[in-house]
């Protein structure tokens, strides 16, 4: 199947996806809908990291870093410079952009096993930065924020009603998706496809494959960080633990489940992941066992996770 | 053997790896709208002389001119965009693009625009589709347009290949080995298309296959051991007997 009718495909599962959570957020208990409010969020993470890994072929073991930079802008814009909701989630936006610049400046030009070594060194030092900068993150005892009304010209919203909360977190996944899709489907989106295609032959057609990947990465950089915002949001709270290894392997967990370099693909991942943790972690501690043996299991099946191997079969 | 006039000019260019000398003291000129084939045993230096005159390598010494223009040392990017373009000994293609967005690619890389038309054009239907498609009709590849790159035959992602490596708008296109592995009929017919191509491109040629180098080079550099040992045309190098001896052994030129 071609790459175009494969895009088309994943639009229309993104669509079916996207409608089905707008309808969710009215019907759901409310212990059900915080669970889907956090799937929202992953999934972000997901589909900026997949970005990185799906779509340049570099698999980053730094996002952490984004993450954690996210949630620390929305918490500290929030409690130092009482800034309202909106302005403090683009505050973790920022964050994740200012310091993916830098980090990818270092890293993209490193050929592969290097490029892995580098972020996860990265993702150690900046995790215990945070776990020793006490004063600014809290440590591991993390920062707790109140969070202010949700202003919108008119009305203003209280984001403790759950249903509020809900449709804010679904509003930033649809915005992050179009940003991304638009992107994705774009010059600049085929240009990635081609560097994951073959590299040495981007370089040799004129492209300069470096300049890039640090495009690539920067965007995955910068919407990681308004998932890291987001999660802070909804939990309204960020620890030192954001910055932990922890949060550089779910990602790419996510995104191999679901299928790498489809950009939704990964949401299957999430879901799945996010319903392991709540349902099967009830009755059996060692849940992650299975999971492990379940993410085995479809990646023999298809190399390419679920969507990869429901688009191959049409 | 360096002098004025030359589209591609390479001056002394040594490439050393250690200790191995790939090559040593290569000069050679090539002129617009010459086919120069290139040609030596195997491990005479002849790819890693494209690796150096495409940026992949930075030669260990010497000088590369561009129609006057030093180029020694810059990315492949750049010299890509200076307009010389290739293709390799084991085919570099997209293998899950079709062959319509493969060709897009290399227009796409030379389209002059600003950064924020990266992010709003839209491929289909912009001009860069149009002129692939072109370049794409030219090969002869046009009813596979659509299909994706990894599904074609070798011959035909040779052929691929040689459109990619078009549609970067090269002034000169070095093509390594274009027959290599091929059927003798995808080989003919891709004989015939370096043959139309070198009508409007200068071309460098490395090939083993004697008989394509007499069918479509104006004239020849021999190779060995990272040394030029010959080169000129057919006539010159023929009688030439290092050329015999090293080369082609002690049967006869052309069978």
């Amino acid at each position: 199947m071609s790459w175009m009718n494969k895009t088309r495909l994943d639009k229309s599962y993104s669509l079916g996806f996207l409608a089905v959570l707008l309808v969710l957020g009215l019907v759901l208990p409310s212990g059900a809908r915080s669970l889907v409010v956090q799937v929202m969020v992953l999934c972000v993470f997901a589909m900026a990291y997949d970005i990185c890994l799906g779509f340049t072929d570099q698999c980053s073991l730094g996002h952490s870093v984004f993450f954690g930079a996210g949630a620390y802008g929305v918490v500290l814009s929030l409690l130092w410079l009482k800034l309202g909701l909106i302005p403090a989630l683009l505050a973790g936006l920022l964050a994740g952009l200012l310091l993916s610049v830098p980090l990818g400046i270092v890293s993209v030009r490193l050929s592969e096993a290097y490029f892995v070594i580098v972020t996860a060194i990265i993702s150690a030092i900046f995790h215990l930065l945070a776990m020793d900068m006490t004063w600014l993150t809290g440590g591991d005892d993390g920062l707790s924020v109140s969070l202010p009304k949700l202003s919108l010209g008119m009305v203003d919203l209280s984001v403790y009603d759950p249903h509020t909360n809900y449709y804010l977190v679904f509003v930033s996944l649809l915005l992050s998706y179009l940003v991304l899709r638009r992107i994705l489907d774009a010059p600049l989106g085929k240009v990635f496809v081609c560097i994951r295609e073959n590299e040495k032959r981007a370089l040799f057609l004129g492209y300069n494959v470096e300049w890039y990947k640090l495009a690539a990465f920067v965007i995955s950089g910068t919407f990681s960080g308004l998932a890291g915002g987001l999660y802070a949001v909804t939990l309204r709270y960020a620890s030192a633990d954001y910055f932990s290894f922890y949060w550089s392997i779910l990602p790419i967990v996510w995104c191999l489940i679901g299928g790498l370099g489809t950009l939704s693909g990964c949401w299957i991942g999430v879901l799945l992941m996010c319903l392991f943790q709540y349902y099967v972690s009830a009755w059996f501690t060692h849940y992650l066992l299975i999971f492990g043996v379940l993410i085995l299991v479809v990646l023999r099946a298809s190399r390419r996770g679920i969507i990869g191997y429901l688009m191959a079969r049409g | 053997m360096v002098g004025e006039g030359y589209l591609l000019e390479l001056c002394k260019v040594s490439k050393r790896f250690g200790g191995l000398s790939a090559l040593e003291g290569v000069s050679m000129g090539v002129r617009r709208g010459e086919v120069r084939g290139i040609i030596g045993p195997n491990g005479a230096g002849k790819t890693t002389l494209f690796n150096v005159i495409t940026g992949e390598l930075r030669p260990t010494s010497g000088k590369i001119l561009l129609e006057g223009e030093d180029i020694t040392g810059i990315p492949p990017y750049s010299i890509c965009r200076k307009g010389i373009g290739r293709t390799f000994q084991l085919t570099l293609i997209f293998p899950e693009m079709t062959v319509l967005d493969c060709v897009w690619a290399g227009l796409n890389a030379r389209s002059k625009r600003v950064w924020w038309r990266l992010l709003w054009g839209s491929p289909p239907e912009d001009q860069a589709t149009r002129n692939a498609m072109e370049i794409i009709r030219q090969v002869g590849l046009e009813e596979r347009a659509h299909e994706l790159a990894s599904n074609l035959s070798y011959g035909d992602q040779k052929v691929l290949e040689i459109a990619m490596a078009l549609s970067t708008g090269p002034r000169i296109l070095l093509l390594d080995e274009p027959t290599q592995g091929v059927g003798p009929q995808e080989a003919t017919s891709i004989v015939q298309l370096i043959k139309k191509l070198s009508a409007h491109t200068t071309i460098i040629l490395i090939e083993h296959d004697m008989n394509m180098i007499l069918e479509v080079c104006d004239s020849v550099t021999v190779l060995n051991f990272g040394s030029v040992i010959a080169q000129g045309t057919w006539a010159e190098i023929s009688g030439n007997q290092e050329v015999q001896r090293i080369y082609l052994g002690e049967r006869s030129w052309i069978s």
